[in-house]
């Protein structure tokens, strides 16, 4: 129900954004206004990012209980923990193939649902979170403003979750459920084109 | 909280965050010192933050606690920026500012209940180092009591309607913990505490 | 109920005492330059009014195609046309008038302010759209800046709100304010009634201390003129307002044939401000009534002492003033 509230005010507030971004994605990106476009535009350009993302509020959702309310509150924190080994460029091993292989394995966890315990799903969407956040954070000291950057992306963070957890919310019906396995199975499907093409970079 | 509010609140977020951010220095020129120091605060990213982020708090915790903020984070304004005029002390370092905000959205996403009197000095803290960063603006020119009068009254209204908006979306009482208002306003607690963050890793990699 | 609006009117109350410098400084100091063209292309300027701080401070950028070398200005073949801009107006001088008469002996004034410090001159054509627009947006602003930097009009808007109390009522008692000085903005405007300026300022005064009187009246349970008429009593003192708005438009030798465009503007420019301020007040009425901030039982009457005490203030000195110039 309140996932749904959400999904129609994002929805109706989106096109808005893209509106009134456009013009400032053409010239050149200057000051907070900039910061901002250039961090809340970071993680919803990149797709493999937005699936990921999309689909731990799917998985959350799924996996109810306390899942439900840690994830949005705890994951923005675990993220932010990762851009701030990106920022004080701390490098991680293989950054691209884990992102591809969050896609994957997220999607996978959708799509054929998956229960794991609360533990071990926490520490698998950790470990994802902190190579996601690291992706972003090492962008962050050269954006025109960091702290603009910084309120952007975890913004547009949050709003997929929220995304995320609302597809989740599809579940209460028969149909939403299958629609739900699809969701998953294209995210797997998307993460697992990244894996191949991250594979195919590094060879 | 109606769809349709949301949705305004929402507009309003975007079309805020998208509009240009104005000189001060041409607002000083058009309209005046008062201007000036009101609009200063409403134009800064970092101020922005520590207000609503303080005003979620306050009003996540009731109005019992919350409506003290409207007198006493005014009041910590002004004395943050007359301490900075009279003793000309240098702003704190941008360590502090993040470990600040870190704070303040670790308090939230733990949903603590804070007792007023700590409300109340947390308030004071922020309004004074607030302030006293606004204090970098004022040039000789400048009028400060009118440029104190107008940082105190964007503190107050900023504050005071953060809270009732906050107030009013917040979980009653009387709903479980996992009621999804509780969840929203805690979230925003844990995005806060992420900004936070990476402001503090940015201040340690330079 | 009508204690929440109490914390509110005090701040704004002592805003307004701030604001009673600026806005006795912003009584117009008005530069005045004046371009005659000699031969075509080549003019002589002169300033019939000095800027308060001396010609030499004024930052004053010619198109560039045009030479400034005071008192000349020779801008060739293509004539004075292109954009013109003082970039360093401000508190001192809130604007300036440039006056150029052609070799035809048209003379054409431009106006440029802080908040509108470029003008486009235009050829001899008709108005296009760009030159509206270019109206528009000057005089818009200058509304917008005249009524939020009028403490006075602002302390008047919100003893009405206070007496009032919102809804229905609330909205046709601004709508008589508003209609009220409209009216006498375009009579004064268009010069059919003059009233001199320093009176009249002592007159808003007044009105506001008559506010302030039936605020105290109300909260002892006595039904006021303002109580039972509301509308009445904004239309008629929205009339002497409207008066004072039009002062700011007077000093700025408008040329006849844009004046009810530049009025119709500057109108709509006001009306924004007011509308901006009345949404702040309820908003904030709101947000003190949901957060039960509201004064104390023995301060309940401090607000409507303040609004009375600044507003006597100011009617007193607006009287010395007029005294003194008698």
């Amino acid at each position: 129900m309140m996932a749904r509230k959400l999904l129609y005010s994002t929805l109706a507030v989106a096109p808005l954004l893209l509106l009134t971004a456009s013009p400032g994605l053409a010239h050149e990106q200057t000051g907070v206004s900039g910061g901002l476009a250039n961090g809340l535009l970071h993680p919803l350009t990149g797709l493999d990012h937005l699936v990921a993302m999309v689909a731990v509020g799917i998985w959350g959702a799924q996996l109810g209980g306390v899942a439900i309310w840690v994830l949005p509150i705890v994951f923005p924190l675990v993220m932010a923990f990762g851009a701030v080994l990106g920022i004080l460029k701390i490098g991680l091993p293989v950054p691209e193939l884990v992102i591809a292989l969050s896609g994957l394995i997220l999607g996978l966890a959708v799509a054929l649902r998956v229960r794991v315990p609360f533990a071990a799903a926490a520490a698998i969407v950790a470990v994802f979170a902190i190579f996601h956040g690291h992706a972003h954070g090492v962008e962050l000291p050269t954006a025109a403003n960091p702290l603009a950057y910084g309120c952007g992306f975890v913004v547009a963070t949050g709003l997929l979750h929220a995304c995320g957890i609302t597809i989740g919310a599809l579940a209460r019906w028969p149909v939403g459920e299958r629609v739900i396995q699809g969701v998953g199975a294209a995210i797997a499907a998307l993460g697992g084109y990244f894996l191949v093409a991250s594979l195919g970079a590094a060879a | 909280m109606s769809a349709r509010l949301r949705t305004a609140a929402l507009t309003a977020l975007v079309l805020l965050a998208q509009s240009q951010i104005a000189d001060a220095h041409i607002v000083n020129a058009r309209l005046g010192d008062f201007y000036a120091g009101a609009l200063h605060p409403l134009l800064t990213l970092q101020d922005m933050l520590v207000l609503v982020a303080l005003g979620v708090l306050a009003g996540s915790l009731g109005a019992a606690s919350g409506r003290w903020l409207v007198v006493v984070f005014p009041l910590g304004l002004c004395a943050g920026l007359g301490l900075a005029v009279a003793a000309s002390i240098a702003p704190v370092p941008p360590v502090v500012d993040a470990a600040t905000i870190l704070l303040l959205g670790l308090l939230l996403a733990a949903s603590l209940r804070i007792p007023v009197a700590l409300l109340c000095a947390i308030a004071f803290a922020l309004g004074m180092m607030r302030g006293a960063a606004n204090a970098g603006e004022l040039v000789p020119q400048t009028d400060r009591l009118l440029y104190a009068a107008g940082l105190a009254c964007a503190g107050y209204v900023t504050i005071t309607l953060v809270m009732a908006v906050a107030l009013t979306f917040r979980r009653p009482d009387t709903e479980p913990v996992s009621s999804w208002r509780g969840i929203a306003l805690r979230a925003i607690g844990g995005w806060v505490a992420a900004v936070g963050l990476m402001m503090a890793g940015l201040s340690f990699a330079t | 109920m009508t204690v929440a609006r109490a914390l509110l009117s005090v701040v704004l109350a002592l805003a307004g005492l701030l604001l009673a410098r600026p806005a006795v400084a912003h009584q117009a100091t008005i530069a005045v330059l004046e371009f005659r063209e000699m031969r075509a292309g080549v003019y002589i300027g002169r300033w019939t009014t000095l800027p308060k701080d001396g010609a030499n401070r004024i930052d004053l950028r010619m198109p560039p195609h045009c030479l400034l070398r005071l008192p000349e200005l020779n801008c060739g073949d293509k004539g004075l046309v292109g954009q013109m801009t003082i970039a360093n107006l401000g508190e001192d001088m809130s604007a300036a008038i440039i006056r150029v008469t052609s070799l035809a002996g048209e003379t054409r004034s431009y106006t440029i302010s802080a908040a509108n410090p470029v003008v486009t001159v235009l050829g001899t054509d008709a108005p296009t759209l760009d030159t509206w627009i270019e109206l528009a947006k000057t005089y818009v602003n200058l509304g917008i800046d005249h009524i939020l930097l009028g403490a006075d009009h602002l302390l008047f808007v919100l003893g009405l709100i206070w007496i009032v109390q919102g809804g229905w009522r609330l909205l046709k008692t601004i709508t008589a304010f508003t209609i009220g000085h409209s009216v006498s903005l375009a009579v004064t405007a268009f010069g059919l009634i003059g009233v001199p300026e320093a009176p009249l300022n002592a007159c808003i005064g007044l009105s506001i201390v008559f506010v302030g009187v039936e605020i105290v009246k109300q909260q002892r349970g006595e039904i006021g003129l303002t109580a039972k008429y509301p509308w009445a009593v904004a239309f008629g003192f929205g009339l002497v307002h409207g008066i004072g708005f039009a002062s700011a438009l007077a000093g700025l030798g408008l040329e006849r044939r844009i004046l009810p465009a530049a009025l119709l503007f500057f109108n709509v420019g006001v009306e924004i401000g007011q509308i901006l301020f009345v949404t702040l007040v309820l908003a904030l009425i709101w947000a003190h009534r949901r957060l039960g901030a509201e004064l104390p039982r023995w301060g309940a009457e401090l607000p409507a002492y303040a609004i009375g005490s600044v507003s006597m203030f100011w009617f007193l000195s607006r009287l010395v003033r007029v005294l003194a110039a008698a």
